[in-house]
C-alpha cells in the first residue's frame, strides 16, 4: 500500500516526461532547423566516412545473408506480383505511345541489326537449328504434314478424275445417242 | 482376305482407272529402268561377245515382260489393288465381289493387252457400259469398284 503510494507519482511523472520528449521531437522534426540539421549531417564528412565504413565492413555481408535467409526478395517479389496494380501499370505502360515509340526506335536502331547478325554469324545458333531440325518431334511433324499434303493432293486428283469420268461418259452417250439410266457408276 | 463390294458398289470410270494404270506403269518402268541400269553397269566392265549380248538383251526383255505381268497379276490376285489403284482408291474384283484367282488375273492382263492393241478401242466400252466394264473385264467377269480407305 505504502509502496503503491510512492511509485504512482513517479510513474505519472515518467509518463509526463515521455510525452514532453515526444512533443519536443515532433516540433524539432517539423521545424526548419530540424531539416537543416539533417541536411548538414548528411552532407558532413563524418556521415560519408560512416557510410564508407558500413559498406566496407561485415554489415553488408550480414544483411545480404539475412536477405537470402529470410527470402526477403522472394517475399517482396510475391507481394509485388500479386498486386493487381502492377498489372494495371504494365498494361498502361504497354499501351502508352511512349513505349511504342521506344520500341520502334530500338527496332530501327543498328543495335538490333548487329545483334541479329552476330547471332546468325555464331556457330551455336546453327547448332541449335540443327538440333531442333533433327529432333524426333520436328521430323515427325514434317512427315505427318507431308503425308497429309500427299493425301490432300491424291484426294483432289480422285475427285477431279471422277467428275472427268462423268463428263466423258455423258459425252460418249450423247455421241452414241444412248440414254443414261441413273448414275452409271452405281450398281 | 478380300472385302466384297458393298450392296451399292460404285464402279469406277475410264479416267480414274487410266490414272491408276499410269501410276502403275510409272512404277513398273522406274523399277525396270533402275534394275536395267544396275545390270548394264555391272556387265559393262565385262567383255561380252556380240552374240551373247543379243541373248542378254533378249533375256532382259523377257524379264521385263515377266516383271510387268507379274506385278499386275500378283496385286490383282492378292489384294485386288495395285499401288496405283490404292492411291486412286479403286479395286479389281469378280462381279460378286470375290478376289481374282491368279489364272483369272493373268487372263485379265491378256485381255487388257488385247483391248489396248486396236488403238484402245477395247476400253471404250467402259464409257457406255452400266458397270463401266472394259472388254477385258467382260471377258474375265471382273469389275473395278471404289475402295475408299476407312480411317
Amino acid at each position: 500500500m505504502i509502496r503503491e503510494a510512492v511509485t504512482w507519482p513517479a510513474r505519472a511523472l515518467g509518463r509526463r516526461a515521455e510525452d514532453l520528449a515526444l512533443a519536443a521531437l515532433d516540433s524539432a522534426l517539423g521545424s526548419r532547423v530540424g531539416a537543416e540539421a539533417v541536411d548538414r549531417v548528411l552532407a558532413s564528412a563524418l556521415t560519408a566516412r560512416a557510410v564508407s565504413r558500413v559498406l566496407e565492413g561485415p554489415l553488408v555481408d550480414a544483411v545480404a545473408r539475412d536477405v537470402v535467409r529470410f527470402a526477403v526478395i522472394e517475399r517482396m517479389g510475391d507481394a509485388i506480383l500479386d498486386d493487381p496494380a502492377l498489372e494495371r501499370m504494365a498494361a498502361s505502360a504497354l499501351d502508352s505511345p511512349v513505349t511504342e515509340r521506344l520500341l520502334v526506335q530500338v527496332l530501327e536502331s543498328r543495335l538490333v541489326d548487329e545483334a541479329v547478325q552476330r547471332v546468325l554469324a555464331g556457330e551455336e545458333m546453327w547448332l541449335v537449328v540443327d538440333e531442333i531440325a533433327q529432333s524426333p518431334a520436328v521430323t515427325e511433324a514434317i512427315t505427318r504434314q507431308s503425308v497429309g499434303f500427299a493425301d490432300q493432293v491424291a484426294g483432289q486428283v480422285r475427285d477431279r478424275s471422277r467428275s472427268a469420268d462423268a463428263r466423258l461418259e455423258r459425252a460418249a452417250r450423247r455421241v452414241l445417242k444412248r440414254r443414261q439410266t441413273g448414275d452409271p457408276g452405281s450398281s | 482376305m478380300h472385302t466384297p463390294p458393298p450392296a451399292a458398289a460404285r464402279y469406277e470410270g475410264l479416267v480414274t482407272r487410266a490414272i491408276a494404270f499410269a501410276i502403275d506403269a510409272a512404277i513398273v518402268n522406274l523399277i525396270g529402268l533402275l534394275v536395267g541400269v544396275v545390270i548394264g553397269l555391272a556387265l559393262s566392265i565385262l567383255t561380252i561377245h556380240d552374240s551373247l549380248r543379243v541373248v542378254l538383251v533378249a533375256c532382259g526383255g523377257a524379264a521385263f515382260i515377266l516383271w510387268s505381268v507379274g506385278y499386275f497379276v500378283v496385286f490383282w490376285s492378292t489384294t485386288g489393288q495395285t499401288p496405283g489403284s490404292r492411291l486412286m482408291q479403286i479395286r479389281v474384283c469378280r462381279e460378286g465381289g470375290a478376289r481374282l484367282e491368279p489364272r483369272r488375273a493373268l487372263m485379265r492382263f491378256g485381255g487388257l493387252v488385247l483391248a489396248v492393241l486396236p488403238l484402245f478401242a477395247g476400253l471404250l466400252t467402259v464409257l457406255v457400259d452400266d458397270r463401266r466394264r472394259g472388254v477385258h473385264d467382260m471377258l474375265t467377269g471382273t469389275v473395278v469398284v471404289s475402295a475408299p480407305v476407312r480411317d
